[in-house]
């Protein structure tokens, strides 16, 4: 969950058989050297503005979701964010934002010429460095001959603004490989994808790594979502090791399960801006950290330790 | 017996509690300690002589006075009184059953309505973001969703809820340990799985997006052709749009809106060609259309024109000709006057 120094370099070990998808409990031979990341600004890494793609091949994976909550996080950081909602048919990161209500126009009315581009563009009110914007109202068609050549012009007008050029621009692609996919990927530097630890979305993943990777893209980070270590103890889901094993891709956070993620998502207020933040507000936070450093993880929580307990505690102490 | 005990435990600790006065009455009535423990209609009325007793020193005189004067005949009323009630134990087992039956009514009754009341606030204060809070709220009135509580976690630079174990190999957080164990994917097995999906998928971006039944261009690769059905939910093939225009208008940073402006311009142009031909009062309304635009009564009030007319305007759906034909039109130029200081 954390962002950790890096490890010297192990030799690779297959953790666990692929028929049987049982893992094994790892040795740890050396000891992990890691540091917490709190207490400091993270440095920005890369050109500005950082096109990142939030994609997954499979839906409902948490591909909004993590858009919203890294982007608020990085706008949090203190970093200019625009969060682009790619998915033409469905839109959602509105909703999960709370900006609904906001959304008066969308790039197919900049396109058309009905607005400019800074009157679609919707800052947020409670990080004004975070801007939203939407590629088009739910129920309108968008020409697609030139969806993604659209996304490539609003990078590039986006870069020459008069306040400067935004930090990160964070694209939340639709799910599946169809048009939408082929739109939000256009102007994309670099990909983080989605998953969850089970096996019909790790299918989907690979395929669209692939796809990435024949666009040319090429830096691609895995962020592993909803994530159960009492179900990973007792063996009935696939630990983090054993996907990052699977899709051979850089780790950028590990999201365990949250029921505040539903709540949070009800309420239209990102999870990230909870106190007491949660367990999962944490791990977005500390992926976005890594983002901005285009840092990867190098440890993983494993499984729930029991609590030492103290000598009082039998008192109640 | 056992109220009797306690009316006793009542009486004694009364008798702790009685004023100077009152302790100097009970001597002059000649009655024993006994017989007030004995009797609680007897304390009662010691208590009735108290509370006299205790506005002042005159009342107080005069009440004895007054008592004292028949102090023979009430005592041997009293006794008479006495004699005809039934047996003091009973009346009070008796009084003890019922008053505890109606405090345990009461009791229950009031445990009820403070129940149904908690029960009722609950449902009514469902926490927010739960499903019952949205179908309360409902989505069209979602308009205080982005801000139902205060933004509280300001800080993300100093979080007390992550504390990494002292030998690294453990990190606490939000107050369960967790096992930390190391990633073991090296670059070489990154390269090789690399290699492996460059074999499975190969893949071109499309560039040309094509109807169905379209015919493909002789200059272009039919791997980069995207086939788009035309009952596709969202996208489409078919653009009105110029490519070179819609690049203009994405880089635009100030001024009017291409489109606004050219509405704006073409109804301009509309007005003065009217304006210059005389038209103007002169146009044919469609009257279906005008009776959407008409406001008798308020044209009646607001009307300037000679009386004689509004009958007729009334009557007809053909009413005033010049203002139905200016209703559309204000509502875009008033737009678009909005924009227009800008050059």
């Amino acid at each position: 969950m954390l962002s950790f120094i890096q490890s010297p370099t192990t030799p690779f070990k297959p953790l666990f058989n692929f028929k049987t998808l049982k893992p094994t409990k790892p040795h740890f031979s050396k000891p992990i050297q890691s540091v917490l990341q709190w207490n400091r600004k993270p440095q920005l890494a890369g050109e500005t503005p950082r096109v990142v793609v939030i994609t997954s091949g499979k839906g409902g994976v948490g591909k909004t979701t993590t858009t919203a909550n890294v982007g608020l996080s990085l706008a949090r950081f203190g970093f200019s964010v625009v969060a682009i909602d790619a998915d033409v048919g469905l839109r959602n990161l509105d909703l999960l934002l709370g900006l609904e209500n906001r959304v008066n126009y969308t790039v197919v009315e900049v396109l058309n010429g009905d607005c400019r581009l800074d009157q679609a563009l919707v800052r947020d009110k409670r990080w004004s460095n975070f801007e939203l914007l939407c590629i088009s109202k739910p129920r309108s068609k968008l020409p697609l001959g030139f969806g993604g050549k659209a996304l490539v012009w609003l990078v590039e007008a986006l870069k020459s603004r008069e306040e400067g050029s935004p930090d990160f621009i964070i694209i939340d692609c639709p799910a599946g490989i169809d048009a939408g996919f082929i739109t939000a990927i256009t102007p994309a530097n670099e990909a983080v994808l989605v998953t969850t630890p089970d096996i019909t979305s790790l299918r989907d993943a690979d395929r669209v790594t692939g796809l990435l990777e024949c666009d040319g893209i090429r830096d691609i980070k895995m962020m592993v979502n909803r994530v159960r270590t009492d179900m990973i103890k007792g063996e009935d889901m696939m630990s983090v090791l054993d996907v990052q094993e699977m899709l051979g891709l850089a780790l950028l956070g590990v999201i365990p399960e949250d029921s505040e993620v539903i709540r949070s998502t009800n309420r239209g207020y990102p999870l990230v801006l909870n106190k007491p933040p949660t367990l999962a507000g944490l791990a977005f936070e500390q992926a976005a950290w890594r983002l901005v450093e285009q840092d990867s993880m190098k440890a993983v929580m494993m499984e729930e330790e029991p609590k030492k307990r103290g000598f009082f505690s039998f008192f109640g102490g | 017996m056992a109220s009797i005990y306690t009316l006793q435990f009542n009486s004694l600790s009364f008798s702790h509690r009685l004023s100077s006065n009152l302790v100097k009455l009970r001597t002059e009535f000649d009655l024993c300690d006994g017989q007030l423990s004995f009797n609680r209609l007897s304390i009662a009325r010691n208590f009735e002589l108290r509370a006299v007793s205790s506005d002042g020193d005159h009342p107080v005189k005069t009440e004895n006075v007054a008592v004292a004067g028949h102090s023979k005949r009430p005592v041997a009323k009293f006794h008479e009184i006495v004699s005809s009630l039934p047996h003091v134990a009973f009346v009070m087992k008796k009084n003890a059953g019922s008053s505890f039956a109606i405090g345990l009514f009461f009791a229950t009754a009031f445990f009820v309505i403070v129940v149904g009341v908690y029960m009722s606030r609950k449902s009514r204060h469902s926490p927010p973001g739960s499903v019952a809070d949205l179908v309360r709220r409902g989505q069209l009135r979602s308009d205080r969703r982005g801000i139902s509580r205060p933004l509280k976690y300001e800080d993300p630079f100093n979080n007390p809820m992550v504390k990494v174990g002292k030998g690294n190999s453990t990190v606490e957080m939000c107050g369960k340990v967790y096992r930390l164990a190391p990633v073991t994917l090296t670059e070489q097995e990154q390269a090789t799985h690399q290699k492996r999906r460059s074999r499975a998928y190969q893949w071109k971006r499309p560039t040309m997006f094509l109807k169905e039944g379209d015919s493909i261009p002789p200059d272009v690769d039919p791997d980069t052709i995207r086939w788009i059905p035309s009952n596709h939910p969202f996208a489409t093939i078919a653009s009105d749009i110029d490519e070179d225009l819609a690049q203009d208008n994405m880089y635009q940073k100030h001024g009017v809106p291409f489109r606004i402006q050219a509405e704006h311009e073409a109804l301009q142009r509309k007005l003065e060609m009217l304006q210059s031909e005389q038209k103007l009062n002169k146009v044919v309304i469609d009257s279906s259309n005008a009776k959407d635009f008409e406001r008798p009564f308020k044209f009646n009030q607001n009307s300037h024109e000679p009386a004689e007319q509004n009958p007729f305007n009334i009557q007809s759906g053909n009413s005033r000709p010049p203002k139905s034909d200016q209703a559309p039109n204000t509502v875009g130029s008033k737009s678009s006057s909005e924009e227009l200081p800008k050059p």
